[in-house]
């Protein structure tokens, strides 16, 4: 074929152009006719009992249109986990009680939002105030009162995990370690805040515009929390300015916005403002972790006990995967005999945590890597060989997991070891510099069906047109990571069309097929891409017969699609243009469009995951031993996603999952008094800026995963685990200190280096 | 609630618009005049998103007042490209170096690049990125916008005909 | 939310700005670049019923230096500006570097050092250097001029020596003897774009004999102001030079502050970071002094 393989090209992403000249539409950039503009009155406390709400002053307010509250609304509670009712406990507003400052205790429906914010202030709403529990400690305390009552001793949910005998494996340890970690809640800081408009349509429906990663679950909760079929709701897409996580659940705006439209019969439009994001948005789970690990004198992982206590903040939102998650992450990377897992969530009066990118992967390897460090120094084994000696490869198990199809895990390493000069540099060692590595294995979107949907997990629908185009449908979501490009690509190289000839529909929940579980676990490109895969599969169906009348084949050939031909692939002159082979193919189905769908959800995968990506990361830094300040001088990266579909988008995504690392293991973190967040902006939310950045280095290491598309599994979000192990341990290494308790502050470093002086 | 009639100056063209005088320009040019390339990302100054120039020199435009604005050269992103197929080189680097994801920290990148280039038409990357101080991603870890700024000033050094569209 | 009902008067001349501080007096506050009075009006907590912008006033924007003059920055003068101006990269590199750091680009374009110092804020960038270079304000009100030297200028957290009435007409900096050397540095927990946790400024003028004729050091963001630390000054004056004198120094620097803990840092790691910065700047002064700037 003439033209590169579009799989694996550095392609710039096809949506660019519209973001460059501004003209890209994000929720806030709407306008509608009638639109009113809605605002949220929050809790000023962090737990407390509603006593009296009096929206009279506000609702006399020239311009006000509606306020709510709670008991105007249909007090459905709803949740992520559609699996287990009982872990639905949010309600859009609130009814009864407040867990935290920020929750949602009414909303306003005005001309303009400048009057909507002034209605607020005329909302009386009375509250008797409840001891707040700002730690886990607190929280499972005995006789702690209780945030929720359906809840045990403040614990939502936990899950269990032990295979082999943990025991004996302890015993026959050589060497034992405990540790203890504490890592903390940063924030998504998504630069477009949360944003919905509400449109009223006839018969009761309503369609929302709204910045979200999962159109199709805000669609279902939606009509679940306003009492309305599942269908009157209509999710469209708008463009989405990041989300990380942030984004992938129903929220109180959206409902308002909904709600008050349907009421009113008027557009309604909520924004956030970026105070109320850092406020009262969601946040990653702060996680008390206690972790015990086994190894043999030559450094074999022997067993593993795993305790984490999840500071899962005033909701459920993601939490129950979190935990689910946190204890596979637990024992993935490394083949370990015998592991025991126990993981509570556990409520506190704080802004909820939920999915970030990693979802429980980033904290349980800052403790695993760690203490794998720790074994390696105290077993005197290079930390790069103790992984080598434990690592995971192709075909190992992850005990009640999966097995791993595709490995490159020891490659990485490997790799990873060769071009950050880690042998020579950790011989030459220089004063106050250091070099540490971290590691990562992450899943490539999740088997369990906790939305309980009934649906496949994955659909596209694929269409060819006689002018040699096709369209793709697809409620994918793109957020920023590129499946707008990706997923085309991997339509344009089943197909054998220019990437130029495809048009796409995305996102919206009425005419994209039925389903998609939305942008997280990063599962898109590879369910998505499998969905797309078997569409196309479907319409090459419907084209092949055509060669073979056409050209009169007496053999059974295989057809091939490349360069925007149809032929056969033994003979590749004898063919036709793919154009004139749908007009053809068109003509034999009598008019009847060429269209197909294409489904894919994991099948006989295990429970968790169909594959898993590797990599390994090296962070070389220099502390200054008078302040304390960790400069990070130069980041290496060995990553298998498998292949990659498109190379620009996959650095692209390492590149920014090494701010996100950064920032998590520096410099953010939230100044919470009493459950209330004192840094509710980006001047005191400090992430890392186009001056802090180091320069980073990053060798592909490529395998073939059978079960993604092309070989592909995920990319960008094992990337963001390994940054804050690595950097802890290089700090360690140039200084002596070793973070046990994230973010490492200059003043942290600072006081372990005055007491070892 | 007295608005004040003013006249603002944008990417060339006279509007005139009825403002109060507390309205930030982001929010006159997005609500009032249509032009919502300009984004709101925190309405404090601290992102950038906001980014437009003002007589040539890049400026929050959340923490501008619109009627400070007036009898001024107001530059926003839709200012540009003379149109989708024929963009600024700033633009086309940025699409041709992957320096775009989710975009919406993209129009006040390269308002601020563009600020640095016709100040300083070959900065160093030090310069670049300490140009870019105030202007947030979370996306892209600012790498492929910096190496999309290094090549926009070469292909604008180099000349009109390099800085066109292929 | 900023009030709706908020007046802005855009005046051309002087004259018309103190008209409308003494009109409105106590509800009048002077804009220029918006940056810090925006966002307090934002969140709240500043309520003032009229603007004064000083943006159209011919005679604030000038920016100029004469050797036997020294320099004078307008009170309209954009911090880039200042931070750009060759004269002042010259003979001011602690202004200059300030000017260079502080905050953001698109902050430092709209924002003017006049503004910086009004606002008075403790960790107020420009100021240690402003200290250290022995700067003035020239004040203006309906009325009458007067000149106040920056040490009697702040008196408080986020107080200044300024009548609601009056506004800065310019800053008058005198220029170092030939033989001084100075610096201005600064840290935070991110290091580059945060309001400064921590920020020390040093002259040191040599005699002919090398040794230290005048020294002048001050702190940002370690005290309710921003301030000079006189202790410090006395301990170097008359000295040769020397790494222990200016580790004596600097302990006599971190003695001398008074800081608070915040969300940017701790008091503890701010005194630390006063002894630490100190004795960089000075090592610094003493290499641009002996090696000119």
């Amino acid at each position: 074929m003439k033209n590169p393989s579009i799989i694996g090209a550095s392609l710039p992403r096809l949506d660019a152009r519209h973001k460059v000249t501004g003209q890209a539409v994000y929720t806030d950039d709407l306008k509608f006719s009638g639109m009113l503009y809605g605002a949220i009155l929050r809790s000023p406390i962090p737990h407390g009992r509603i006593k009296r709400i009096d929206a009279s002053a506000a609702k006399a307010l020239p311009g006000v249109r509606d306020v709510i509250a709670g008991a105007d609304t249909p007090r459905i509670k709803y949740g992520n986990w559609r699996l287990v009712p009982s872990s639905q406990d949010e309600l859009p507003l609130a009814l009864d009680k407040v867990r935290f400052v920020g929750d949602e205790v009414a909303a306003v429906a005005a001309r303009d939002p400048y009057i909507a914010r002034r209605a607020l202030e005329l909302i009386e709403v009375e509250y008797e105030p409840l001891p707040g529990l700002f730690t886990v400690e607190d929280a499972t305390a005995e006789g702690a009162p209780l945030i929720h009552e359906e809840s045990e001793g403040n614990v939502s949910l936990v899950r269990k995990i032990e295979y082999g005998d943990i025991e004996t494996q302890f015993d026959k340890a050589y060497l034992v370690l405990e540790n203890n970690f504490k890592v903390h809640a940063v924030n998504h800081a998504y630069l477009e805040p949360c944003s919905s408009i509400a449109r009223p349509d006839e018969g009761g429906r309503v369609t929302l515009y709204t910045s979200t990663q999962v159109p199709y679950i805000v669609q279902c909760l939606l009509a679940h929390t306003l009492g309305i079929p599942e269908n009157h709701v209509r999710v469209m897409k708008t463009q989405v300015g990041g989300g990380f996580g942030g984004k992938m659940e129903l929220r109180p705006w959206e409902f308002c916005a909904a709600f008050m439209a349907l009421r009113l019969g008027v557009p309604v439009k909520f924004t956030l403002t970026r105070d109320e994001e850092l406020a009262v948005g969601r946040r990653r789970h702060g996680m008390s972790i206690y972790t015990k690990a086994g190894f043999s004198k030559e450094g074999k992982l022997l067993a593993k006990d795993f305790q984490v206590m999840l500071d899962g903040g005033a909701y459920n939102a993601m939490g129950p995967t979190a935990t689910f998650l946190c204890g596979t992450f637990g024992n993935m990377l490394y083949n370990i005999p015998a592991y025991r897992y126990f993981g509570r969530h556990v409520y506190t009066n704080k802004p909820p945590a939920s999915a970030m990118r990693g979802f429980g992967a980033p904290q349980a390897a800052y403790a695993a890597e760690t203490q794998l460090n720790i074994a390696a120094e105290k077993l005197g084994i290079d930390p790069i060989d103790i992984r080598l000696i434990n690592g995971m490869e192709q075909g190992d198990v992850i005990p009640e997991v999966a097995t791993v199809s595709s490995c490159g895990f020891k490659e990485s390493l490997q790799k990873v070891r060769k071009v950050s000069g880690w042998d020579e540099k950790r011989k030459n060692v220089k004063e106050g510099k250091g070099l540490g590595i971290g590691c990562f294995s992450f899943i490539s979107g999740g088997v369990f069906n906790w939305f309980d949907t009934k649906y496949n997990f994955a659909a596209a629908e694929a269409s060819v047109f006689e002018d040699g185009t096709a369209q793709l449908a697809c409620m994918a979501c793109d957020i920023g990571q590129g499946p707008d490009t990706v997923l085309r690509q991997i339509l344009a190289a089943e197909l054998g069309i220019g990437i130029d000839k495809i048009r796409l529909i995305s996102m919206d929940t009425a005419t994209t097929p039925k389903a998609d579980l939305g942008t997280w676990g990063s599962r898109v490109t590879l369910m998505n891409g499998n969905a797309i895969i078997d569409a196309a599969r479907k319409i090459k169906e419907m084209l092949i017969p055509v060669i073979f009348s056409e050209l009169d084949l007496n053999q059974i050939h295989d057809i091939g699609f490349g360069d925007d031909r149809v032929f056969v692939k033994a003979r590749p002159k004898k063919g036709m243009a793919f154009s004139e082979c749908v007009y053809k193919a068109l003509r034999g189905r009598r008019g009847e469009p060429l269209t197909a769908r294409g489904f894919y959800t994991p099948r006989n995968k295990g429970l968790v995951s169909p594959a898993f990506s590797f990599g390994a990361q090296v962070a070389e830094v220099s502390v200054d031993q008078e302040t304390g300040l960790v400069k990070v001088d130069r980041m290496y990266t060995a990553h298998d996603c498998g292949v990659a579909i498109n190379k620009m988008s996959v650095e692209g995504q390492l590149e920014g999952a090494i701010q996100m690392g950064l920032g998590y293991t520096l410099c953010e973190q939230f100044v919470m008094d009493g459950g209330r967040t004192l840094n509710t902006n980006f001047l005191d939310y400090k992430m890392p800026t186009a001056e802090d950045m180091p320069p980073s280095e990053y060798v592909e290491v490529e395998t073939y995963e059978p079960e993604g598309p092309f070989g592909a599994k995920e990319a960008g979000e094992g990337l963001a685990v390994p940054t804050a192990p690595a950097v802890a341990h290089a700090v360690y290494e140039a200084t002596g200190y070793r973070c046990m308790d994230l973010p490492i502050t200059p003043e942290k470093v600072l006081a372990a280096l005055e007491k070892t002086e | 609630m007295a608005k004040q009639i003013i006249e603002l100056t944008v990417n060339g063209d006279r509007y005139e618009v009825a403002v109060e005088p507390s309205r930030s320009l982001a929010e006159v040019l997005r609500e009032d005049l249509g032009l919502t390339g300009t984004k709101i990302g925190c309405n404090q100054g601290d992102c950038g998103a906001c980014t437009v120039l003002i007589d040539g020199r890049s400026v929050a435009s959340c923490m501008t007042l619109a009627v400070e604005a007036q009898h001024r050269e107001i530059t926003t992103i839709e200012g540009l490209a003379a149109s989708l197929q024929n963009l600024h080189p700033i633009q086309e680097a940025f699409v041709e170096h992957g320096a775009v994801q989710c975009g919406f920290c993209t129009s006040g990148m390269i308002m601020s690049a563009k600020n640095l280039l016709d100040k300083n038409p070959s900065p160093s990357e030090q310069e670049i990125r300490h140009a870019l101080s105030g202007n947030l991603c979370r996306c892209t870890g600012y790498t492929k916008i910096v190496e999309a700024i290094d090549a926009a000033a070469g292909n604008l050094a180099a000349g009109p005909d390099k800085g066109e569209q292929p | 939310m900023t009030d709706l009902s908020l007046k802005v008067h855009q005046p051309t001349a002087l004259d018309e700005v103190l008209d409308l501080l003494s009109q409105h007096r106590g509800d009048a506050k002077v804009l220029a670049g918006g940056t810090d009075i925006l966002p307090k009006m934002r969140a709240g907590a500043l309520k003032v019923g009229h603007l004064v912008s000083i943006n159209r006033v011919a005679g604030l924007n000038r920016i100029e230096f004469r050797e036997d003059e020294g320099l004078v920055i307008g009170g309209g003068v954009r911090i880039t500006d200042v931070g750009e101006f060759p004269d002042v990269q010259k003979h001011y590199p602690g202004l200059a570097y300030a000017c260079s750091v502080m905050a953001t680009t698109q902050i430092r374009n709209m924002g003017t050092v006049a503004g910086n110092l009004a606002n008075a804020a403790p960790s107020a960038d420009t100021a240690p250097p402003l200290l250290i270079y022995k700067a003035s304000l020239v004040i203006v009100k309906k009325g009458g001029r007067r000149e106040v030297d920056i040490d009697n200028f702040f008196t408080g957290p986020g107080e200044v020596s300024i009548d609601p009435t009056e506004v800065i007409e310019a800053i008058r900096v005198p220029t170092p003897s030939p033989c001084s050397g100075s610096s201005y540095m600064r840290l935070s927990a991110r290091s580059k774009v945060d309001i400064a946790a921590v920020g020390v400024a040093g002259l040191l003028s040599l005699d002919t004999s090398g040794r230290i004729e005048c020294a002048r050091l001050a702190q940002g963001a370690v005290a309710p102001i921003p301030q000079r630390c006189s202790e410090a000054e006395e301990m170097l004056a008359g000295q040769e030079p020397t790494e222990d004198l200016f580790g004596r120094a600097a302990a006599a620097g971190s003695a001398g502050c008074c800081p608070i803990d915040d969300v940017r840092a701790s008091a503890a790691y701010r005194t630390a970071m006063v002894k630490v910065l100190t004795r960089r700047v000075l090592g610094e002064c003493i290499e641009r002094a002996k090696g000119g700037i």
